[in-house]
């Protein structure tokens, strides 16, 4: 099985637009368990990561939701309202909207491969 | 500012509503509006309803508009760009919401005080919001804010004048702050200001206030003897004086005394009339009262029936309140209003009738997800209400739909303040509820006592979990718990003691992680070794990956993977410990970085060597993985050893689960035998073969049965063929599929596959005729894609392969594959840069920017030409940029690119020139780049240099350094950063201390300082041990501060009174100290004071030195004293030490030498700062004129002349004529009446013009003649040569100069009486505009308007405002709209239009 996992890490690497879902407003009452609970539903949940402020004890209202497949993604993008903790939740797919570097610890952690040009240029 | 400012008729032309009447009474927002707990009755109610009321009301209104403008006219200037981001946002507070939150108003009192001097405007700001903008803070608070403010703002030389006084009378009054009236007025006097009406009108206020009617009377009195006007406002104050000294009856008399006098009693003095009777508690004469007022034409606004409601409250009688809400219209437009009432409440303890008011408020409650009354709730927690209120509050609440969770809210209010017993007490409560507690709702609480390292704080928290049953997971143990101790041992000692490690287990594995991450192995593995507890690998993998990064210890490394394989405790379970182990060894590899493996290389290489001969297996498959990944960061060198693990013994019983290729081979050949159609197996033996890596036999079979291939199996064999480098077959294969179906999509990777193996083997043709099938197929391009185009041209970039870079580069951008960005186009910089072609990189990055805006690795490129001292190039580069970029951008890229070489005495030219601005994220961007390539040098000099720039962050720029002080270690330098910030003044930001604590924690050193509170206490400054150490007692911080703030006051007195003071006791501070008093002191002329502190410094301070600036004081003092030897060796000494003399002290001693006729000494002066004339600043033209003066001085004219002609008329020309400007030698000649080289002065202008085409002389001798009144002379100049009238653009020059400029409309005007064609030039007439309104000049100015409208010419805005604002000043009238906004908005309007058209 570990080795299923690890060809699957290696083809996930390639594949960026991972089955992730990016959502904000999440109360402070709720955090990872509560995500993972409610997304739940709609598939199989591979990660599920609400960063917490170690300043504050807090969560910033956050997360990412790694679903196993595309599909199940999109059945959570398209159930209109999510509601946890009886708060209404804002879901994006995660690709676009996330800026470069901000990424979420992903399920193998990788950085993009090689010398990374961005961190050479010069911001204007 | 502005709503906090302004006066209430600016706000009533945007709130004007349908009753213009009562309109000014809703205004919103600004501290003169009328509030809900306004005590001054004064304040209300403004103009507008003037009309209303009668001659004496009018003149009130004059008189208290009159009082408001003089207040708001003061400069918005003084307040520095630092904290008007501060101010923008009390003032957006109290437009939006009417109140400002305490900590907002703490900030900016904070910043005022740490930016030095404040405005006196400033302070009236600060001072206007201590009164009842602050609902929630406590009355007394408030007033003691105020004087905090007062006092501290005093002390850095704020000047107080009447408003400031009538400001602090006015918040005594919001805040029924009891003092003494006669003190107030004695201290008035004693800074020597005069009272005016409002004082007295607010100082009876505050007597009627305390019920004091006699003290009420004699100011009364004395402002009738002043004749001052008694207003509305007076009277109602009396009514509540009356009320309050007990005799209802004269208050309600006060009614009949305002109408005798004149004066109809409005809405207020009805309001006043009623909160005394609701003071009393006499409801039914609150009610007759609202009646009556009902009847009349007077109308009464929520506003008021809550202040109403505010006086029951308070005077103890709530059951009043419901019968007072039920008049409210609840309006929403009140409900900010409401909102303040409600907190005021609160913050008085009258939560109760505040909740009475917040069940009252308007809000829809149909939207269960809009929740209202968080302000109220968080209040009550601030102001400690009991939990039981607070409960029952949050029940109400949800009964009636108003917030969805209450207890939660109030939770989270109680978290962030920190209030432990209250949160758990509402934490019991939601569990009665049944709602769920989580371990995270006390992290918030842990964090507040982690930060203090508040042990018996922790364990109570950990108590507290215990008691509501919630049980500490890891994360809280590792984040928040463990961090407090001084070790995980001592944790676990003092939590078991304490009764509270309730799951030993869970706080085992999370110290097993806190101490994997620190890479303290040595635990890791003698916990595994000694651990009897269930552990799984996954759950420590994470930490365990770093702690392996941060140790170098292979032993280690090997000791605890060979643990992890072999013991039967760990990983024994499926899939077992090969697996297990395995994906370890590659989540490591693949945690690192490229530069990081590149690094670790050998240490890999031992770490692999060792474990093969612990006997350690990975499967082939992971191995696999490890190996592309290895590939990947380019060590291949690698793989061999990563090879020597895999498990060779299982890879048959692997492929067991598959079928084999040979037994697929021999089913297609039953099927083939038997005519079956085999298409399916066909498909499965490919793809077999090829994750066999088989790509021989793969080909073969396809080979042999191509006729039966699919779609799926071409893409696999392609894929394959890539992976081997093979671009003969998979190009061959591609056709072969395009035969077969020339539609058919294979997925990006294997298309970028392609395109990366062909355009390897220089198939460059069809590397880019697959692009465009890309292109045309629509193949989804994702952000790796474009990762891979930028691989693929690297790779060839790095080959050295120009044209494949340029050809793929061009097709990829030009199909739109990738947009053209700075990343994709780098390769085509690197190719060149890579064969050290630097011409040609530059003209492709030039290329580049030319074609898609973009300048690609122009800083590499400039490094190198630096280093290869290309200067050409270098110049060429440098025209580019600051053509296409502006200079500035040029100038940093010289000054990074000479920081990264090195060349650190031309990055300081750089920096230095004048003008230059700190630009953040230019510098921020080397600043990480520093980091990031860990160049501690470079950044140290980054930081050193940008000392004196322009408007540069220094915390900031500290913050980097000290982020790679951290990543080294490096605790000594962080320690020296920390004294050095001290020496510079630097306001370090919290981030900053806690960086700088945290590294000095690491390296086990004390932490001098609180973290938190630190930055504004000035006393913890104090600990500067940078001192001189030759000094012969350390000196005492207190002088140092003092003395250094005596001069920003630019004190010159005190701050030498502090120096003699110093020197009796034989205090020495540091010469930046030394030189900040030199300055100080030479700039006021003290010059033999200064001569004594030199002395004093020099004998005292080791090679103490005078700093640029004071030296060049030091020479511009020397020069007026007509010491000119003497500057003459101060200008050597300054420029032996590498320092770079202002500009000013240079040309004053220059211009002395130049009038002593002493060429010698010019000229020696030019060969000292030969070389530096651009970074001082030094125009050629100030030694050619000089030399030509003192030449000239001497009686040698014609030596003069014949220099000034042949410099002109040379072939190598040291400037271009038209920077030939005579002008100081002109007019000195003139001013000094040296006829005899005037006249040679003039012919030989003349000779330039006529024979040479060089006008430049002639027209600036023309208007040096008329500057000097020889209008004459100058018009027979003129006659003799009529070429300078056309000269527009010298002479415009000369208008825009001169403009404003005292005296000079004169000239202004006599150039355009005699050159009339310049009167039509925009600038000409502007200038004289300019000049007019700086001369006040009315009638000239209207001339020139009329002249201008005469002859249809439109003015720009800031010629309109400036005309505007003349005739204003001089009390006309404006025939034309006047421009709305202010100067500089216009003159930066036309600033930014010249720059966009320019």
């Amino acid at each position: 099985m570990a080795a299923l996992t690890a060809t699957g890490a290696v083809a996930l690497r390639r594949n960026v637009s991972r089955p992730v879902a990016f959502v904000r407003k999440i109360p402070w009452t709720a955090a990872s368990s509560q995500l993972r609970e409610h997304f739940a539903q709609f598939g199989h949940i591979k990660r599920c990561i609400v960063p917490f402020d170690k300043e504050t004890g807090f969560h910033r209202g956050m997360g990412w939701v790694q679903f196993s497949s595309e599909e199940e993604l999109q059945n959570a993008l398209q159930q209109e309202n999510h509601i946890i903790d009886g708060v209404k939740e804002s879901l994006f797919r995660d690709a676009e909207r996330t800026p470069k570097g901000k990424r979420p610890p992903q399920a193998n952690g990788r950085k993009a491969a090689q010398s990374h040009p961005a961190r050479f240029t010069q911001p204007k | 500012m502005a709503a906090l400012l302004r006066p209430a008729s600016w706000l009533l032309r945007a709130g004007a509503a349908t009753r213009p009447m009562l309109s000014l009474r809703l205004l919103p927002g600004g501290p003169g509006r009328p509030h809900v707990v306004s005590y001054l009755p004064a304040a209300r109610a403004k103009p507008v309803a003037g009309g209303l009321l009668g001659p004496a009301r009018l003149y009130v209104i004059a008189a208290e508009e009159k009082d408001i403008q003089e207040e708001s006219t003061f400069s918005y200037r003084r307040i520095s760009s630092q904290f008007d981001w501060a101010l923008m946002r009390l003032d957006n507070s109290v437009r939006r919401t009417g109140r400002i939150p305490k900590t907002l108003l703490q900030k900016v009192f904070d910043n005022t005080c740490s930016s030095g001097g404040p405005g006196s405007n400033h302070a009236l700001l600060l001072l206007r919001s201590c009164g009842s903008l602050l609902p929630e803070v406590k009355l007394e608070e408030r007033t003691e804010f105020a004087h905090r403010i007062w006092d501290k703002l005093q002390e850095l030389g704020a000047v107080y004048d009447v408003s400031h006084y009538n400001a602090l009378l006015k918040v005594y009054l919001q805040n029924e702050y009891k003092f003494s009236q006669t003190d107030f007025l004695a201290k008035m006097e004693e800074a020597n200001i005069q009272p005016n009406r409002v004082t007295y009108q607010r100082l009876i206020a505050s007597y009627c206030n305390m019920g004091d009617i006699e003290g009420a009377s004699k100011i009364l009195g004395f402002m009738k003897t002043k004749d001052l006007p008694i207003t509305e406002a007076v009277f109602n104050s009396l009514i509540r004086g009356h009320a309050r000294a007990g005799d209802m009856e004269n208050a309600e008399n006060i009614l009949t005394v305002m109408r005798e006098a004149g004066i109809e009693p409005g809405p207020d003095t009805y309001l006043a009339l009623l909160n005394a009777y609701a003071e009393k508690g006499d409801i039914d004469h609150v009610k007759q009262t609202l009646e009556k007022v009902e009847k009349s034409e007077l109308y009464l606004t929520d506003r008021d029936l809550l202040q109403i409601i505010f006086s029951f409250a308070k005077a103890g009688y709530p059951q009043y309140v419901s019968g007072i809400l039920e008049k409210l219209t609840c309006e929403r437009r009140y409900i900010p209003d409401a909102i303040n009432l409600i907190l005021l409440l609160v913050t008085e303890k009258l939560e109760d009738t505040a909740l009475q008011i917040l069940l009252a408020c308007p809000v829809s409650k149909e939207d269960s997800l809009n929740d209202f009354g968080n302000f109220f709730l968080r209040h009550c927690v601030t102001m400690n209400t009991p939990v039981e209120k607070l409960t029952d509050y949050c029940k109400k609440l949800k009964e009636v739909q108003m917030h969805s969770c209450p207890l939660q809210f109030t939770l989270s209010c109680a978290l962030l303040a920190n209030k432990t017993d209250l949160a758990k007490d509402l934490m019991k409560a939601m569990k009665e509820e049944g709602f769920p507690i989580r371990t995270h709702y006390f992290w918030p609480l842990l964090v507040g006592h982690q930060k203090e390292k508040n042990v018996q704080g922790i364990i109570e928290v950990l108590k507290g979990m215990q008691e509501l049953g919630v049980h500490p997971n890891q994360e809280t143990y590792m984040n928040y718990v463990i961090p407090c101790f001084d070790s995980v041992l001592s944790a676990r000692a003092i939590l078991e003691e304490n009764g509270c490690l309730s799951n030993s287990d869970t706080f085992s594995q999370a110290a097993l992680r806190t101490e994997a991450v620190k890479g303290n192995l040595d635990y890791v593995l003698s916990f595994l070794e000694s651990n009897t507890s269930p552990l799984s690998l996954q759950s420590v993998r994470g930490s365990l990956l770093l702690g392996f990064r941060r140790s170098m210890n292979i032993d280690l490394w090997s000791k605890i993977t060979e643990l992890l394989y072999k013991d039967p405790r760990y990983c024994q379970k499926p899939p077992g410990p090969t697996e297990a182990v395995g994906y370890f060894l590659y989540n490591l590899i693949d945690s690192m970085s490229d530069s990081e493996v590149q690094a670790k290389e050998e240490r890999l290489r031992q770490y692999f060597h060792q474990l093969k001969e612990m006997n350690l297996k990975i499967p082939e498959n992971t191995y696999k993985g490890i190996r592309n990944l290895l590939d990947s960061y380019h060590v291949p060198e690698l793989i061999k050893d990563a090879h020597m693990l895999v498990d060779n013994e299982n890879l048959g019983s692997r492929k067991t689960v598959h079928l084999s290729s040979s037994k697929l081979e021999s089913t297609i050949e039953t099927l083939k035998a038997e005519n079956q159609p085999i298409k399916d197996v066909l498909k499965q033996l490919i793809l077999v073969l090829c994750s066999e890596e088989n790509m021989q036999k793969a080909l073969e079979v396809k080979a042999k049965y191509e006729s039966d291939m699919v779609i799926a199996g071409y893409a696999a064999l392609i894929n394959l063929c890539c992976r081997h480098d093979n671009a003969e077959d998979a190009l061959n294969l591609k056709e072969e599929l395009d035969r077969l179906d020339s539609s058919a999509v294979i997925d990006t990777n294997k298309y970028v596959a392609l395109v990366k193996v062909l355009a390897k083997h220089g198939k460059l043709q069809d590397a880019i005729n697959i692009l465009k099938e890309m292109k045309e197929k629509d193949v989804l391009i994702k952000d790796a894609t474009v990762m891979s185009f930028f691989h693929i041209l690297n790779g060839a970039a790095l080959r050295g392969e120009i044209e494949t870079v340029k050809r793929l580069h061009e097709a990829i951008v030009t199909l739109g594959l990738a947009k053209p960005s700075t990343n994709i186009s780098f390769p085509l910089v690197t190719v060149y840069l890579e064969k050290d072609d630097l011409p040609a990189a530059l003209e492709v990055a030039i290329d580049c920017c030319e074609k898609y805006k973009i300048l690609p690795r122009i800083h590499d490129i400039l490094c190198k030409l630096i280093e290869k001292g290309e200067t050409d190039l270098i110049q060429k580069a440098m025209d580019f940029v600051s053509q296409e970029q502006g200079e500035m951008m040029m100038l940093y890229d010289l000054f990074f690119a000479f920081l990264q070489t090195g060349n650190y005495k031309e990055a300081k030219k750089i920096i230095e020139t004048p003008g230059i601005r700190a630009r953040p994220t230019r510098l921020q961007w080397f600043c990480d780049r520093c980091i990031a390539s860990n160049q501690v040098e470079t950044l140290e000099k980054l930081v050193e240099l940008t000392q004196k720039l322009f408007e540069c962050d220094r915390d900031q720029m500290y913050y980097s350094l000290l982020k790679l002080y951290k990543v080294n270690g490096d605790w000594q330098k962080a320690d020296a950063v920390w004294n050095k910030m001290q020496e510079e003044n630097i306001i370090p930001r919290e981030k900053t201390l806690r960086l700088l604590a945290e590294i000095l924690r690491d390296g086990n050193q004390e932490v001098p300082f609180d973290v938190p509170e630190l930055w504004y206490e000035d006393e913890k400054l104090s600990l500067d041990s940078s001192l001189n150490s030759s000094s012969t007692s350390v000196a005492d911080p207190r002088f140092q501060n003092d003395i250094l703030k005596a001069c920003r006051l630019k004190q010159s007195k005190g701050a030498y009174d502090i120096f003699l003071k110093a020197k009796r006791q034989n205090v020495v501070f540091n010469a930046e100290t030394y030189n900040d008093l030199l300055k100080l002191l030479l700039s006021k002329e003290h010059f033999t004071q200064a001569m004594e502190v030199k002395k004093f410094a020099e004998t005292h301070i080791k090679g103490f030195t005078l700093n640029d600036a004071a030296n060049s004081f030091l020479i511009i003092t020397q020069v007026r004293r007509d010491y000119l030897k003497e500057a003459l060796t101060t200008l050597k000494t300054a420029l032996d030490q590498q320092q770079i003399p202002y500009q000013l002290a240079v040309t004053r001693l220059i211009q002395a030498l130049a009038m002593k006729g002493d060429v010698e000494n010019i000229e020696a002066v030019q060969k000292m700062v030969n070389g530096l004339e651009d970074s001082i600043g030094l125009s050629h033209m100030v030694f050619i004129n000089n030399i030509a003066l003192a030449q000239i001085k001497n009686n040698n004219i014609d030596v003069a002349i014949e220099n000034i002609e042949n410099m002109l008329t040379s072939e190598n020309q040291v400037l271009e004529p038209q920077y030939f400007g005579f002008a100081y030698l002109f007019r000195k000649v003139l001013e000094e009446q040296l006829q005899p080289a005037v006249e040679k002065i003039s012919i030989m202008a003349e000779r330039l013009a006529n024979q040479f085409a060089i006008y430049k002389p002639v027209t600036d001798f023309f208007l040096q003649l008329v500057e000097a009144g020889k209008v004459d002379d100058a018009r027979a100049l003129l006659q003799r040569c009529g070429a300078i009238a056309e000269q527009t653009s010298i002479l415009l020059v000369f208008f825009i100069r001169n403009s404003g400029k005292p005296g000079k409309a004169s000239t202004l005007k006599s150039v355009l009486e005699l050159i009339p064609e310049l009167n039509e030039k925009q600038e000409a007439y502007n200038s004289l505009m300019k000049s007019y309104a700086s001369e006040r000049d009315v009638t000239s100015a209207k001339a020139l308007y009329e002249r201008l409208t005469a002859k249809n010419i439109k003015p720009n805005d800031l010629f309109l405002k400036r005309y505007a604002f003349l005739l204003k000043s001089a009390g006309e009238s404006v025939p034309f709209t006047e421009p709305p906004e202010n100067f500089e908005f216009y003159a930066q309007q036309i600033k930014e239009s010249k720059e966009n058209s320019s």
